[in-house]
């Protein structure tokens, strides 16, 4: 029998103590959105390095090129100058570079232990895993960090701090030289961050590489030496943390050209009366979410990932339960059960997720625009195929949306044209649609197909239509909506209009701590 | 707005191919066993064959293209033909017993969809757990002998024959292949179908109700094998135990074959129903040539694994493009 070697070899091209990380010129492209453009950036051993921006910023496309899950189209990442490359998650985990993501990389039906271990199980010559070695070692973790957790636990019992700990555990078991975390204390109480904190404080004395992802300045000013600002996937500037300010900092990482594409837009100028109000809405991941909203405005949702904007749309949809308070569309109280029900009183969603939560993707332009109306399309017993033909055209004639037929399968258009394809969806004759929600429409759309989809937006809302306008890009939600509702952790942190709208107050709102 | 014509599409489509794969299987087996495949004895042969694995392949496709599976249908088609034949036996009159029949599968079909829309649990392990129970009452409740059927009427419709050829079964099952192929392709239901097992997601969020698909598609399976079992104890002239399960691998494969994709939301009936012909006619063809047992059960599934290989090619290179 030959030997069984299941354990990574951390010696083989590994970054050793004292060496510098090194990212040189690194740019990615994925279809229509350029992830990353020539980032250059030096991390140094013993500090901490806080990797800053704004969604969409390339944070997690760089993080990804760190830990081998993907690769750049150009530049490469050296490691105490030695050039890396990774063709596997493994290879970036030999050379020494751990990243932490906010979604755990975990086994939930097996114990602590089997997880702090997972990919690395000692085994002996026989292939029988070194259930002692392995039991000592993580107890001595355990006890290093300073928490009471069973190894023998099943993880997925532990809660989900913990088990954010476990994962720490699981990088530090391998004695990484280059640490990564994203966005570590998402999902952590004030108690478990210290633990956290003093812990980096210590891999930072042994002389360890730390790079932070946070959307949290307090903690960024706190813990880290320096600061990479990344905006649309380009590098603004490094900096000693000792050396800035928030204000900065908040300038460095949203101030961009905007351009002539919203002062070109035609707007509407008159506002009808109420359309929808939602008092004290609290579901399971909103509370108290108040507003209103009026005929022909657009009240735009900012925010981070997760602040639950997403959430509370849902909530109104009837896709999701409502815990308490109320909704009022057109003066009636309404608790909507089943999307169906709202879509009958007037309401379209347009989800975040085109993908997973818009689209039929291996399904025509034809049956995707027609979605929610077959019902209406009877005749006799059949489906009538002129209605749905003339309700394409007209849908694609309108939004100019480019397919060569309407048999053509959504999946192959252009994202442009697949946020078209719902556009039309909701907005057909057929439908009487008052209200419409469009959640990060413009998510993964090229420049010149943003700008069409903000004046189908605006006329809309001259059409006396109320918007809402959920969006992660502060620039576009800025200047779009009448009103900008900002939201952090569940809460509605405050409510601007336009004019008074900055990119500056918006993001201190939304990053409130 | 230009469009490809229907002829040219059917020429590119899988059931073009399959059709030919038809014709030859026919020609081979012709020419193999010197004219006997085309006998009228194994022409009578073959059609019988088919009428079961008919009702079972309509039930199965409809499910699949929801995207679901249901491994109890045979066992459901299994405990009817006991069923039906004891209920006879018992002197209850046969319009009556095949109705508690069907409200029986009905009831299975029901409970599957308990277990898969309000618990979550995966349709394949519940439907297989499902035969199961069903298999094991079969044999507590009506033992393991068999039933005579000696219903005149009920024994005519199993047994009988329009020209001596085309049995009474098989214009039912060819009904039900129609009925059942024009509501999949025309309906409003039909659509919705295909909507939902195309992204469950995002046709819930345009309004249709997916749970309440499921509780009618596999209601609707478990009918059919139900009656599917009836119609096999009429013809035995007797309720006959595990004598349905070929059929329903039968009727998978063929639809599968047929362009019935596993992943939902895309196929036919009409290109399922020739698929399955293929398959009738390869095994048919098998036997005809005393092929031992083995072969056959080595041929079936072999041709399921070439059937699953052929669906993840094709979308394979749908995805690509």
């Amino acid at each position: 029998m030959t030997e069984v070697n299941t354990s990574v070899n951390t010696d083989r091209n590994a970054g050793g103590k004292g060496m510098a990380l090194e990212v040189d010129n690194i740019s990615k492209s994925f279809p229509g959105v350029k992830a990353l453009q020539n980032v250059s950036f030096r991390a140094e051993p013993g500090k901490v390095l806080a990797l800053l921006g704004e969604n969409g910023a390339g944070k997690s496309t760089l993080l990804k090129v760190l830990s081998g899950d993907i690769k750049p189209d150009e530049g490469e990442v050296r490691i105490g100058g030695v050039p890396q490359k990774f063709d596997a998650p493994v290879q970036a985990i030999q050379a020494g570079i751990s990243v932490i993501y906010q979604e755990r990389q975990l086994v939930p039906s097996m114990s602590v232990l089997e997880n702090i271990y997972c990919g690395d199980l000692p085994a002996t010559k026989a292939g029988f895993l070194k259930k002692k070695e392995m039991r000592q070692t993580a107890e001595r973790i355990i006890q290093e960090f300073g928490l009471e957790i069973d190894p023998f636990e099943k993880l997925g019992r532990l809660s989900t701090a913990h088990q954010q700990m476990v994962e720490i555990m699981k990088a530090y078991r391998r004695d990484s030289q280059i640490i990564a975390f994203d966005e570590p204390t998402a999902s952590l109480t004030d108690k478990e961050v210290t633990i956290l904190f003093d812990l980096i404080q210590r891999l930072k004395e042994q002389g360890k590489i730390i790079l932070y992802v946070s959307h949290r300045l307090a903690e960024i000013f706190q813990i880290t030496d320096e600061i990479v600002v990344l905006k649309d996937g380009r590098m603004v500037k490094q900096l000693k943390t000792a050396e800035t300010n928030e204000a900065e900092l908040i300038k460095a990482m949203v101030g961009r050209d905007i351009g002539d594409t919203y002062s070109s837009l035609k707007r509407n100028d008159k506002m009808g009366d109420v359309l929808l109000e939602v008092n004290n809405l609290t579901t399971d991941a909103v509370h108290d979410v108040s507003f209103k909203l009026r005929r022909g405005e657009i009240v735009g949702f900012a925010g981070l990932v997760g602040a639950g904007r997403t959430e509370v749309v849902r909530a109104i949809f009837g896709a999701d339960p409502i815990i308490s308070g109320e909704v009022i569309l057109d003066g009636e109280k309404v608790n909507f059960k089943h999307p169906k029900d709202a879509i009958d009183a007037g309401i379209a969603l347009c989800p975040e997720d085109r993908k997973e939560q818009g689209l039929i993707r291996f399904r025509s332009v034809q049956d995707n625009v027609c979605l929610p109306v077959f019902k209406k399309m009877r005749k006799g017993l059949i489906l009538d195929r002129k209605k749905q033909e003339a309700l394409t055209e007209k849908a694609v004639e309108k939004y100019s949306i480019r397919t060569p037929t309407f048999e053509k399968l959504v999946v192959e258009l252009s994202g442009g044209n697949q946020q078209k394809v719902i556009l039309g969806r909701w907005t057909s004759e057929l439908l009487t649609t008052k209200l419409l929600i469009l959640d990060e429409p413009t998510k993964g759309i090229d420049v010149g197909t943003k700008a069409e989809i903000y004046q189908i937006l605006c006329d809309l809302a001259r059409e006396g239509k109320g918007v809402i306008f959920i969006s992660s890009e502060l620039p576009e939600v800025i200047n779009i909506a009448d009103t900008i509702i900002v939201m952090h952790n569940g809460h509605i942190t405050g409510t601007l209009a336009r004019e008074d709208a900055t990119e500056e107050k918006v993001m201190s709102l939304a990053m409130l701590d | 707005m230009q469009t490809t014509s229907k002829a040219q599409k059917f020429l590119k489509s899988k059931t073009f191919i399959l059709l030919i794969l038809l014709a030859m299987e026919v020609v081979v087996f012709t020419v193999l066993s010197q004219g006997l495949y085309i006998n009228i004895i194994n022409i009578r042969n073959i059609l019988n064959s088919i009428v079961i694995t008919a009702f079972l392949t309509v039930g199965a496709v409809l499910l699949m293209v929801r995207g679901y599976v249901d491994i109890s249908a045979s066992a459901v088609g299994c405990f009817t033909t006991m069923m039906v034949a004891s209920l006879l036996a018992a002197g209850i009159p046969w319009p009556l017993a095949i109705i508690f029949c069907l409200l029986a599968s009905a009831v299975v079909g029901c409970v599957n969809a308990i277990l898969i829309t309000k618990c979550g649990f995966q349709p394949f392990i519940v439907t297989m757990a499902m035969a199961q129970v069903l298999k094991g009452l079969q044999y507590i409740i009506f033992g393991t002998n068999p039933i005579a059927i000696k219903d005149p009427t009920m024994v005519a419709l199993g047994t009988h024959r329009i020209a001596g050829l085309i049995p009474y079964t098989l214009i039912l099952a060819l009904i039900c292949i129609a009925i059942y192929g024009f509501i999949l392709s025309k309906t409003y239901f039909g659509k919705s179908i295909y909507m939902i097992g195309g992204n469950p997601q995002a046709a819930n969020l345009a309004g249709l109700n997916p749970k309440r698909m499921a509780y009618i598609l596999f209601i609707n399976d478990s009918a059919l094998a139900g009656l599917a079992g009836c119609l096999l104890a009429f013809r035995l002239k007797s309720g006959a135990l595990d004598s349905i399960t070929n059929g329903q691998f039968t009727g998978m494969t063929g639809a599968i074959l047929g362009g019935v994709s596993f992943g939902g939301g895309t196929g036919g009936m009409f290109g399922a129903f020739i698929g399955m012909l293929v398959i009738s006619a390869f095994k048919t063809g098998l036997t005809l040539l005393a092929v031992p047992a083995w072969w056959m059960t080595f041929g079936s599934g072999a041709l399921l694994l070439f059937a699953l290989a052929f669906d993840h090619f094709a979308s394979f290179r749908r995805t690509k493009s």
